[in-house]
């Protein structure tokens, strides 16, 4: 890790010229560049500091308001499933990709915030705000999605179609990795090549999901067109299964009851492009995932995706916290005196 | 100063929270139909009421929020109130069909995410909503 520090250190010096770093940082790091070990705490941590300003507000407010809120959340981190966010409710998620290296690869930390909020009790939206950050390298912004969910049936049916459209406009540097279409992300490019090529790109998903027994097993497919790039049209895939570990409720309020864990795997990756379609050249990941309800309104997601190609990242771990604020939009609706 | 305005915000935010009417002038949706098979369903719970319990904290968590914690509907936000008649004389099956299914169009989301269990305990905490003492408004 020293080596890679100190061949790393000029750029990191351009990085500061640039303004891409707080300037408190260059002042920091010109006193301890030879800790390796306080530099990768400090990159690592630098993102995560900022968004958790916005985060711990939020909390702020949602701890005041004293409502209980259902958060029995799907464990799947890429895969989607026909279940909405219920109308009017505001969830905040707060979840880091970290991908551990393989040789010619970076370790690397994406923390991300999404904030989802049921529109209708057929249509959900979500907002996101990504970041990026290398040891050795750098932290960055690498952008922002919008993204919908609408369920055109109003029933529950065998099979239970979902129509998926997102906006990015994100740079080449985002690896927070909720999808992977095409090959995927770069994971051994620099960050300062890598931000200042942006993204505008539109992605469309089928999603297919069906309860059987209790078990959930949903199936995703990815079509991805980058206006920034001609790259074609990329495909990926996705797909898992999952079930409550308790099927049947107990009457107290309980943290470790096994009603309160959703476990199931999911795998997903890419398909390539209309340029080069197929799996050849794309990162693929199968991964084992938990959730647990903390309380009423909380759920911690854990998940740990073993790459299963040379491209992929040999693991990829992904931790996430949700809370949510039930009627939050009534709430602001009546605060601003708008028609609920 | 900015964490002292944002605290101001929610507290103003928080005291201006609306009172909610209890929905009086319920009247049951008309195309909101379920099918004869899935009406004719039996609650596997039927015969454990010690199950009630749980879905009673099901329903404090998933349902009160629209239903009220006493069930009797929240009239601006035009849901059910469960304790009258017209909702307790539906069939355990036609309740568990409504968890399931919701009715989206009018608000009412599906609680399919929920375990098939779970759902059916919520029918037998719904079925004691009937029993409860009315508020006085309705009496």
């Amino acid at each position: 890790m020293a080596d890679t520090v100190r061949t790393a250190a000029p750029v990191q010096r351009n990085n500061f010229a640039d303004g891409i770093l707080p300037k408190h940082f260059a002042d920091r790091e010109l006193t301890t560049l030879t800790s390796a070990r306080r530099i990768t705490i400090y990159f690592a941590t630098e993102l995560q500091l900022q968004m958790s300003k916005t985060i711990l507000c939020m909390l702020l407010f949602s701890v005041i308001s004293l409502r209980t809120a259902v958060a029995q959340e799907s464990p799947f981190v890429v895969t989607y499933t026909h279940y909405m966010e219920e109308p009017g409710n505001l969830e905040i998620e707060t979840s880091s990709t970290t991908g551990v290296p393989r040789n010619g690869q970076q370790f690397y930390s994406a923390p991300y915030m999404e904030l989802e909020y049921g529109v209708t009790a057929r249509w959900t939206s979500e907002f996101y705000l990504e970041g990026q950050s290398t040891p050795g390298d750098s932290t960055v912004f690498t952008g922002w999605r919008w993204e919908n969910r609408y369920k055109p049936l109003d029933r529950e049916h065998w099979i239970n179609p979902v129509l998926y459209l997102e906006y990015e406009d994100l740079n080449e540097a985002s690896r927070i990795q909720k999808e992977v279409e095409g090959g995927g992300p770069d994971l051994s490019s620099r960050n300062t090549l890598l931000t200042r090529e942006r993204d505008h790109e539109l992605e469309g998903k089928l999603i297919l999901s069906g309860d059987y027994h209790d078990w959930n097993i949903s199936e995703n497919f990815i079509i991805a067109k980058n206006f920034s790039q001609s790259e074609g049209v990329e495909f990926g895939y996705s797909f898992g299964a999952s079930r409550p570990l308790g099927r049947l409720a107990s009457g107290t309020n309980c943290r470790w009851c096994r009603e309160n864990f959703i476990a199931g795997a999911e795998m997903y990756g890419g398909l390539g492009s209309t340029h080069s379609f197929g799996v050849g050249n794309t990162k693929h990941y199968v991964a084992p995932v938990i959730s647990w309800m903390l309380n009423d309104n909380s759920t911690v997601r854990v998940s740990t995706g073993i790459g299963l190609t040379r491209e992929s990242n040999p693991v990829i771990i992904r931790v996430g916290y949700t809370y949510e604020i039930q009627a939050f939009g009534a709430r602001i609706s009546h605060f601003f005196g708008w028609k609920p | 100063m900015k964490w002292l305005i944002g605290l101001s915000g929610a507290l103003v935010l928080l005291g201006t929270d609306y009172m909610l009417a209890q929905n009086f002038a319920y009247q049951p949706d008309q195309n909101w139909r379920t099918p004869v098979a899935a009406a004719a369903r039996q609650n596997p719970l039927f015969d454990k009421p010690e199950a009630m319990a749980g879905g009673r904290k099901l329903f404090l968590r998933n349902c009160a929020e629209c239903h009220g914690h006493d069930g009797a509907g929240i009239e601006k936000k035009h849901s059910a109130d469960l304790q009258l008649p017209v909702v307790q004389v539906q069939s355990d099956g036609v309740l568990f069909w409504k968890i399931t299914n919701g009715n989206t169009a009018h608000g009412m989301p599906s609680w399919s995410k929920l375990p098939e269990l779970q759902r059916w305990q919520l029918v037998l905490y719904v079925r004691t909503l009937g029993t409860a003492p009315q508020s006085p408004a309705t009496k």
